[in-house]
C-alpha cells in the first residue's frame, strides 16, 4: 500500500494505491476516482466498530452511519481517491500498533483495513453543549488518513495544554485527557462562546486544526433560508 | 493570445492580454479587473435558443460576455465564482465535454453547446452537459484542485466531481456493483472507457451545500 497526499492548495486529497486483493477502508461518499478494478462495499460494520448498533453510534457521533472497504480485485493493483468535504489538509499518521489513537468524528477519512475502529461515545456532557463528542478510537499497526478543516498543526506534548474540542483532529491516548468547559463556570463559558475544552497531560502527539467546521457552519447558516 | 493563469492553484485567476482587435467570451460576472479600452458586449451568443440550452440545459449562464481590445492591447482577469483550479484546453476542429458550471471563458471560434445526455442525465447534474467544439482555446475551472487522469480502458468517478472530458471517452451511469453497496450508499459513480483525458476536481460543490444544510435556522411555528 502507498498512500500519496496530494496538497498543492488548500483542497488536499489522497491517492490510495493498493496491491493486488489489499483493502482501504473510509467514511461512505469519499471516495472520488477510482480504478475500475476496485470492489467498493458499504456496510455499517468494520473490524471493532461492528453492526447496526455501531453504525447508530456513528450517527450520534456526526459521522456517516456507513463505512466503505475498497478491495483491489482482477489480481491487479488498484487506487482510490478519498477527498473530504470541506477545505482543508489531509495527514497520514502511521499507527504503530503499541499506542491507540483517537480520531475526533468529523476528522476521520480513512484507514488500512487491518486497523480496527471503535467509536467511544463521550457521554451526555457533549450532548448538553451541542457540539459533537465523540472519537473514533483507532488500533493496530496501518495508516490512518486523518482531514482538517484548515491546516493542520502538530504538537508533541510533553506536559499540560488545554484545546478547545472543536479544533482536536487527533491525539494519542498515551496522554491523559478529561473534558471540561473552558470558564470557571457554565455561565461564564457560554459567555465568552467557548464550549467544551480537552484538558491534556503527558507525553504524546496532537494533530490540531486551524479552524473550527462547527463555527463557520453558524456563521453561515443564519444567512440561509429556514429549512 | 496570452495569458496567464495566477494564484494557481486554489484560487486561481486568468488574466488575458487581448491585443487590438482580439476578442474573448466568457461567462457572465466572471470579470475581475479590466483595461479602460475593452469594449464590452453582452448578448445570447447563437441566438435565444442557444442561449437557453445553454442556461437551461447546461447551467451556464443565458448571457455571455464578449471582451474586446480597442485601439490598444488590453489586460483582463476573470475568476470562477468557486474558489479553484483552471485549466486551459486547445481545441483544433476538435470537442470537449464540460460538466455543468465548469466553463470559464473561450476564444471566439469556439462554439458552446449543450449536449443531450439521455435519460442518464436525470441522476446525474443535469440532463445536459455543456460541449464546446470548433477551433481555440477553452478555459475551465473546477471546485478544489484539478487533476488529469489518462484514462486507458476504463476509471471511475463520482458523479460530483467530475469537471471535463475529451470525446474519445464514453461513459454510463452507475452504482456500486454490490447489492449491499446499491441500495446502502447514495452515491453515484460515472464509469468512463476508452482512451482519452478526464479531468476531476478534489471537493465537491453539493457535498459541501449538504454539509451547510443542517446549520440553516428552524422555521419558526406559528
Amino acid at each position: 500500500m502507498d498512500i500519496q497526499v496530494m496538497d498543492k492548495g488548500a483542497f488536499s486529497w489522497a491517492l490510495v494505491q493498493l496491491h493486488p486483493g489489499e483493502q482501504f477502508v473510509s467514511e461512505a461518499g469519499a471516495l472520488f476516482r477510482a480504478s475500475d478494478n476496485v470492489d467498493i462495499d458499504v456496510t455499517t460494520r468494520q473490524k471493532g466498530a461492528g453492526g447496526l448498533f455501531g453504525g447508530l453510534k456513528r450517527l450520534v457521533a456526526g459521522e456517516s452511519f456507513f463505512f466503505s472497504t475498497y478491495t483491489a480485485e482482477d489480481h491487479r493493483p488498484g487506487e482510490v481517491g478519498l477527498a473530504p468535504t470541506l477545505q482543508g489538509e489531509v495527514a497520514v499518521i502511521e499507527s504503530d500498533g503499541a499506542r491507540q489513537w483517537l480520531c475526533a468524528g468529523g476528522s476521520y477519512l480513512g484507514s488500512s483495513a487491518d486497523l480496527s475502529l471503535d467509536t467511544q461515545f463521550q457521554g451526555f456532557r457533549g450532548m448538553l453543549s451541542g457540539e459533537s463528542l465523540s472519537f473514533l478510537a483507532v488500533s493496530g499497526r496501518g495508516p490512518l488518513l486523518v482531514t482538517s478543516f484548515g491546516r493542520i498543526n502538530k504538537i508533541e506534548l510533553d506536559g499540560n495544554l488545554t484545546v478547545d474540542t472543536g479544533h482536536v483532529v487527533a491525539f494519542q491516548d498515551s496522554l491523559d485527557y478529561s473534558i471540561s468547559k473552558a470558564g470557571s463556570s457554565w455561565i461564564q463559558s457560554w459567555l465568552a462562546g467557548e464550549g467544551l475544552v480537552l484538558n491534556f497531560s503527558g507525553r504524546g502527539t496532537i494533530y490540531v486544526q486551524s479552524h473550527n467546521p462547527d463555527e463557520f457552519g453558524k456563521t453561515l447558516g443564519p444567512m440561509l433560508p429556514e429549512r | 493570445m496570452q495569458y496567464e493563469i495566477q494564484c494557481q492553484p486554489s484560487y486561481s485567476v486568468l488574466e488575458l492580454q487581448l491585443q487590438p482587435g482580439e476578442q474573448v467570451v466568457t461567462e457572465a460576472g466572471a470579470m475581475v479587473w479590466m483595461s479602460d479600452n475593452l469594449n464590452v458586449t453582452t448578448s445570447a451568443r447563437g441566438g435565444l435558443l442557444s442561449g437557453l440550452k445553454r442556461s437551461v440545459g447546461a447551467g451556464e449562464s443565458f448571457f455571455q460576455n464578449t471582451y474586446e481590445a480597442e485601439g490598444g492591447a488590453g489586460l483582463l482577469g476573470l475568476a470562477p465564482g468557486q474558489p479553484g483550479d483552471i485549466v486551459p484546453y486547445v481545441l483544433d476542429q476538435s470537442e470537449l465535454y464540460l460538466e455543468r458550471g465548469a466553463y470559464l471563458a473561450s476564444t471566439p471560434d469556439v462554439e458552446c453547446n449543450s449536449n443531450f445526455q439521455g435519460l442518464r442525465g436525470l441522476f446525474n447534474e443535469g440532463l445536459f452537459i455543456l460541449r464546446a467544439s470548433g477551433t481555440g482555446t477553452v478555459f475551465f475551472n473546477s471546485y478544489g484542485d484539478i487533476e488529469e487522469v489518462a484514462v486507458n480502458g476504463s476509471y471511475v468517478v463520482d458523479n460530483g466531481h467530475a469537471v471535463a472530458w475529451e470525446p474519445t471517452l464514453e461513459y454510463e451511469l452507475t452504482k456500486a456493483r454490490r447489492i449491499r453497496s446499491f441500495l446502502f450508499s447514495d452515491q453515484l459513480l460515472m464509469r468512463f472507457h476508452g482512451q482519452g483525458r478526464l479531468w476531476v476536481q478534489s471537493r465537491n460543490p453539493r457535498s459541501f451545500a449538504n454539509w451547510i444544510y443542517p446549520y440553516r435556522p428552524e422555521k419558526s411555528s406559528g
